[in-house]
């Protein structure tokens, strides 16, 4: 099964080249034609490294111009001014162009959106003006000339055809490289960053790591591109760099859907070749190219490729194979004596609000806690701070023997923490099974390095919550309670130590509360340990095991169900809430 | 794996879309003699781009009213090369494509004939075009000839005039940082220093600029008794030239040709009174000029800035008639043994590099006006 | 303190189209890459008016704010409206579009030469000490100024302004309100442009009126604005004031060349160091 999963494809890929080979031989040697394949094929490469960043881990970069400059600058120079091996200066210039990405990501660590465009505008502009006036090594606006064409293996790609062929095989390889990305474990993380970035982080994702390497990725490709575009033409100048182009690529990638490289191959053909064809419109054909732009936008929300794809649509089938059940339904569920969570002294302060104020709380091994509240006692406060999304003001979180006060929420996660939340957060552009497998490939788990494992993992989780039919389909189109039963799945498909549930009743129907309420008592049965929070208290009354209230960030009761129910305190907090909102 | 299959399939048809380009164009019998032109008509340089074509058509019209080339009409083939470097390759590879092109007319800008010249090579046929820098009729290029002088020229009439005829020792440079402005500066300095003057400020600037008060402060603080411009754009010129007038530099300026471009003396006015300016071509340096700028009005009603594609497709005629063969190698020679021809742009003697013409003209911008003041030729 | 008088000068150029930025970005959360050529567009008008109609001074001001408030209507209708469900950056590329779109109709229709128009006075300027004032870049500075304490007035001080306020913080509560939030988009769509159009009709006497005569200023006001703080109308103010000075200094001081990387530089710096910008909104995601 393993090796099936390797090896998938592979044929598949070998075809599409020698097929390309095959299309490169069809092109005239040399003149129009030539360029304008070769310039489709090597910018094709950079607008599939785009689809990586900005259409699997949805961040913005304007600078794949910059880094397709990059690999240009580094084989012209290399191979003209130092007089290394084309492939030698190529994979230095690939080198330096993935580490400046890897750098340029570092701005994700704080920055989203408009402001990580800015950062590559900036990265952008700034390689601009350096390639123009480092007149002593990049020769300035003059360009670089004369750049050779590599020989590998006694063969020469100085003809036009051999070039050609060699940048169309790269293409492929990069399409299909990036096509098989977007199914493997790192290209769903990056797709559920994408999504929705708390969740994948508390689903063991190193959402900051992830956000980085795909800038690195992306800038791997970009520089590919440039490396043998610059090869292609024999002449670069700083011009062909510019931010225009950057956003020329952006466009390109966009047109032709970003979801997935195909689509960039088409959109890359596209734009590289619609001008050309407007051509017979003399000076109006840039206003035309633009207004195009507008429309395409306008029609073809998803691009060209999710336009055919939405077309090709079929019904896939559920992979109907037996799965191996999860391996916590092997356990017998008996309360243990140890705490898996020991929290002391948690305070949390917002400015002077103090949400929590030195919370003390200990879940056992094997057990359903609930934890619960009146509105605005710090219940969501405090399954943020254990969850990691929060740092707290003062105490110590130990887990699993392990004090996790200071870890990351997707070390906590590794650690086996899983969560769910009160507002559902799944990750809306994927497929119900690619969902749960997120959270099977967290790291740690037994099957995270194994990909047939975790698809096996993850419908056993599937299965166990009743979605195993369901698994092919776009987690949106699934009804409220089947998207809370997704979130679960997930969690339960990392093994995790502990599940958080946060509210897992809220917007359910009394039907689908009932059916919760047995997934609770299955897995409270398999021995899994709980920690719960919600306002049902006829959920929780029927699995908790043991109750902790929250008063005004104080725990005011904590104890069996029975006895912490009666306490008068806790009535009062429930019961004397209205009234003292009324006084006041 | 049915999804894989179907992937692949996808990438060959996005492959065959690129392929799929690749209709052979049947070569069009050849009524008319194609030449075919690259020109700036979008981007920064397409106010320059529109009047160097009118020019080109111009000199189309006559060559055609007295009996063609080998007995056929002339036909121009335009190409937008949108004033890139990209858009250039690309607009000469498509012409280029067309087997039944002759020649062809190229771009103004060096950087953009640099950037078609390995081309242009493969292509093997003669390109008339007006760069000038100087290393690009240097470097084995055999297909290239010039229809301007290049900048070792124009730096040595500057120097020349500057030293010899104004008397001003020490100078202030301001450049561009293009490969125009670049290359530019480097003539100007050499001959400067060789006729003993001393070099008070080196400025480069960036391109489209909006504002020149660092430069003008650093002009005025270099104690400079004189100032020579290379400047590639012409808005940039006559911002340049306002705020240097409103800061009080009035030392005598001596300029590339932009400097006299009717483009730049339209809207500097009154800031370029009194400069000096070398040119490749003025409307009154000769009769040539003088007949082809009146020929030029009456089309259209203002005064051309140059004259090298009007003289350049004359010359590519003239060398075809001579030839009398579509053959390149033919025209090739026939190219380089044109002496003594007078276009608008000055006296064509091609040497055996591909440069055509050997010196500029020196004129003074009176109110507003362009007027000849003198030419400086050197040996070829 | 002649280059503290231009870098203000050119800060001030930066300030008015970034505040064009500010408003679209606080009313309907849109990045438009097209506001360079709005100010483009009102040159241009301003040229047609003036140059080619002949139609007196103020009347063609006048007119061609009047025609850029319109066209901001439609540019809503156009790029913004079909788009406005469908996040950030399909909006972006289509205003990408469309300012590619704009540059080349104007090239097409009006051909490419540079143009001028004159300014608002006769003089050239005034000399204080020193310190050569040009006469436009005072007017600039004036009419900056004056376009801040205007917008300041209305949005605070009258009816129209608090409901433009109440749609750029929350379009469902403002719909609830009973605002109609659809005019108010197109109102700020509307004056966003016409500001826009200010700024070209004062910038261009300056740098002349071509196509290309935006492009850059656009973007470095779009820098502006984030070193600002993002949609904050005092960040972009002073953001672009700032960043023009930094520019101007860095080029007498560093090199001319370097000149324009100075800008992008000092963003990064910000972006690295102080994200929020000087009058900024928090960047913070709730769980």
């Amino acid at each position: 099964m393993a090796a099936r999963y390797r090896w998938r494809g592979v044929p598949a890929a070998l075809v599409a080249a020698l097929l390309a080979v095959g299309l490169a031989m069809l092109v005239p040697a040399q003149g129009y034609i030539l360029n304008i394949a070769m310039q489709a094929a090597t910018y094709a490469i950079a607008v599939v490294g785009l689809v990586v960043v900005l259409g699997y881990c949805g961040q913005i970069s304007i600078a794949q111009a910059a880094f397709f400059g990059l690999g240009a600058y580094g084989v012209a120079l290399g191979t003209v001014d130092y007089g290394l091996n084309f492939f030698t200066a190529l994979a230095i210039a690939v080198a330096i162009a993935g580490v400046l990405g890897l750098i340029l990501g570092l701005g994700s660590l704080r920055l989203g959106g408009h402001y990580l465009a800015m950062v590559t505008i900036s990265f952008q502009q700034i390689l601009t003006v350096v390639l123009t006036n480092w007149i002593g090594f990049t020769h300035g606006p003059d360009g670089v000339r004369g750049i050779p064409r590599p020989t590998l293996f006694g063969l020469s790609f100085e003809g036009g055809h051999a070039y050609l062929a060699l940048c169309l095989v790269a293409m492929v390889a990069a399409t299909l490289g990036v096509w098989r990305l977007k199914s493997s474990r790192l290209g769903r993380a990056m797709q559920a960053v994408r999504d929705n970035e708390l969740a994948a982080g508390t689903s063991g994702i190193d959402v900051f790591a992830t956000k980085v390497g795909s800038f690195g990725l992306s800038a791997v490709f970009g520089s590919l591109g440039g490396g043998l575009f610059s090869g292609g033409f024999h002449y670069i100048s700083p011009d062909q760099f510019s931010f225009a182009e950057s956003i020329v690529m952006l466009t390109m990638a966009l047109l032709g859907g970003v979801q997935n490289p195909f689509g960039a191959l088409i959109g890359t053909g596209l734009l590289v070749i619609l001008p050309e064809w407007l051509r017979f419109l003399r000076q109006v054909y840039l206003a035309v190219y633009g207004a195009a732009v507008i429309l395409i936008m306008v029609f073809l929300p998803d691009g060209l490729w999710g336009f055919v794809a939405e077309r090709l649509r079929r019904r896939v089938r559920a992979p109907a194979q037996d799965v191996a059940p999860l391996p916590l339904l092997a356990q017998r569920g008996e309360p243990g004596a140890d705490a898996v969570l020991q929290v002391q002294g948690l305070a949390k302060h917002f400015g002077g609000l103090k949400a929590l104020d030195g919370v003390d709380l200990a879940v056992r091994r094997g057990t359903v806690h609930a934890l619960i509240g009146p509105n605005g006692s710090g219940k969501s406060t405090f399954i943020n701070v254990i969850t990691g999304l929060y740092r707290p003001t003062a105490g110590r979180i130990g887990f699993a023997g392990r004090d996790i006060t200071a870890l990351p929420p997707h070390r906590r996660n590794r650690a086996g923490l899983a969560r769910t939340y009160q507002n559902i957060r799944i990750f809306r552009g994927m497929s119900v099974l690619e969902n749960v497998m997120v959270g099977a490939e967290r790291a740690g788990n037994d099957v995270a390095n194994d990909p047939a494992a975790a698809v096996e993992r993850a419908l056993a989780a599937l299965d166990f919550v009743g979605l195993g039919d369901e698994a092919a389909r776009l987690v949106g189109t699934l009804s409220y309670g089947h998207q809370r039963y997704v979130e679960i799945a997930r969690a339960l498909a990392g093994s995790p130590e502990m599940l958080l549930l946060d509210e897992p009743a809220a917007g359910l129907n009394m039907t689908e509360k009932q059916e919760l309420g047995g997934l609770l008592r299955r897995l409270k049965g398999h021995g899994l340990t709980i920690l719960i929070i919600d306002h049902d208290m006829a959920l929780v009354e029927q699995v908790a095991d043991h109750i902790t209230v929250l008063n005004f960030g104080r725990r005011i009761a904590d104890g069996a169900p029975q006895v912490v129910l009666q306490h008068p305190d806790v009535i009062a907090a429930y019961l004397g809430e209205p009234q003292r909102h009324e006084a006041a | 794996m049915p999804i894989t299959r179907r992937g692949a399939l996808l990438t060959a048809a996005a492959s065959l879309t690129v392929a799929s380009l690749a209709v052979t164009r049947r070569a069009r019998a050849a009524e008319t003699i194609r030449i075919g032109v690259v020109s700036p008509l979008t981007g920064p340089a397409a106010q320059v781009g529109a009047i160097q074509l009118n020019s080109c058509r111009l000199a189309a019209e006559e060559i055609n009213a007295a009996g063609g080339v080998l007995g056929k009409p002339v036909e121009l083939v335009v190409e937008d090369d949108q004033t890139t470097n990209p858009g250039v390759v690309l607009a000469f590879s498509r012409l280029a494509a067309d087997p039944s092109m002759v020649g062809f007319i190229g771009s103004i800008r060096s950087t953009q004939v640099n950037a078609m010249a390995p081309d242009v090579a493969k292509v093997g046929k003669p390109m008339m075009f007006g760069g000038t820098d100087p290393t690009l009729t240097h470097s084995g290029y055999r297909w290239l000839f010039r229809c301007r002088p290049n900048d070792s020229f124009s730096g040595r009439v500057i120097a020349d005039f500057g030293v010899n005829t104004l008397g001003k020792k020490s100078w202030a440079v301001v450049h561009s940082t293009d490969a125009f402005g670049t290359g530019g500066k480097n003539a100007v300095t050499d001959a400067l220093t060789k006729l003993g003057a001393t070099i008070a400020l080196e400025q480069g600037y960036a391109n489209q600029q909006a504002d020149f008060t660092p430069v003008v402060l650093a002009i005025k603080q270099s104690g400079a008794e004189a100032m020579c411009s290379y400047f590639t754009f012409e808005p940039d010129l006559a911002v340049f030239a306002r705020q240097l007038r409103q800061l009080g530099v009035r030392i005598p300026w001596v300029g590339s040709q932009s400097i006299a471009s009717p483009v730049t003396m339209g809207l500097a006015k009154n800031a370029l009174y009194g400069t000096y300016g070398v040119a490749d071509f003025l409307t009154d340096a000769n009769p040539e000029a003088i007949a082809f700028t009146a020929a030029y009005r009456q089309q259209h009603k203002e005064n051309p800035d140059s004259g090298w594609t009007y003289d350049a497709l004359h010359i590519l005629a003239r060398a075809i008639n001579a030839a009398g063969t579509t053959e390149p190698e033919k025209i090739r020679t026939a190219i380089l043994a044109i002496k003594g021809y007078k276009g608008a742009e000055g006296t064509y003697n091609f040497d055996e590099n591909g440069d055509g013409l050997h010196g500029y003209d020196v004129e003074q911008n009176t109110n507003g006006k362009s007027v000849f003041m003198k030419r400086i030729e050197f040996p070829a | 303190m002649q280059l503290l008088f231009t870098g203000f000068g050119i800060g001030a150029i930066y300030a008015l189209v970034a505040l064009g930025f500010v408003l679209l970005i606080r009313a309907a959360a849109v990045v438009n890459f097209g506001q360079g050529e709005f100010a483009m567009l009102g040159a241009y008008l301003m040229v047609i008016g003036f140059n080619v109609l002949a139609l007196p001074y103020w009347l063609s001001i006048i007119l061609s704010v009047l025609l850029m408030a319109a066209f901001g209507v439609v540019f809503a209708a156009t790029t913004y409206w079909p788009l406005r469900h469908r996040g950030g950056l399909p909006v972006i590329i289509s205003t990408i579009g469309a300012s590619i779109f704009l540059e080349n109709l104007v090239l097409v229709l009006y051909g490419p030469e540079a143009a001028q128009i004159d300014g608002l006075f006769d003089a050239p300027g005034i000399q204080v000490g020193p310190v050569f004032m040009d006469s436009q870049y005072l007017s600039i500075i004036v009419v900056a100024a004056l376009l801040v304490a205007l917008q300041y007035a209305v949005f605070e001080k009258t009816l129209l302004g608090k409901k433009l306020q109440a749609t750029s913080q929350d379009k469902e509560m403002a719909s609830l309100l009973g605002i109609p939030v659809a005019t108010m988009i197109l109102i700020t769509f509307a004056y966003s442009s016409a500001l826009g159009g200010i700024a070209g009709i004062l910038v261009a006497p300056i740098l002349f009126v071509s196509t290309g005569m935006a492009g850059l200023i656009a973007l470095k006001a779009f820098a502006a604005n984030i070193i600002g703080g993002y949609g904050s109308i005092p960040g972009a103010i002073l953001g672009g004031l700032s960043l023009g000075i930094v520019e101007t200094l860095g080029a007498a001081y560093i090199s001319v060349p370097y000149k324009d990387a100075f800008a992008f530089l000092m963003l990064l710096i910000f972006l690295l160091v102080r994200p929020q910008g000087l009058f900024g909104e928090r960047i913070a995601e709730k769980a």
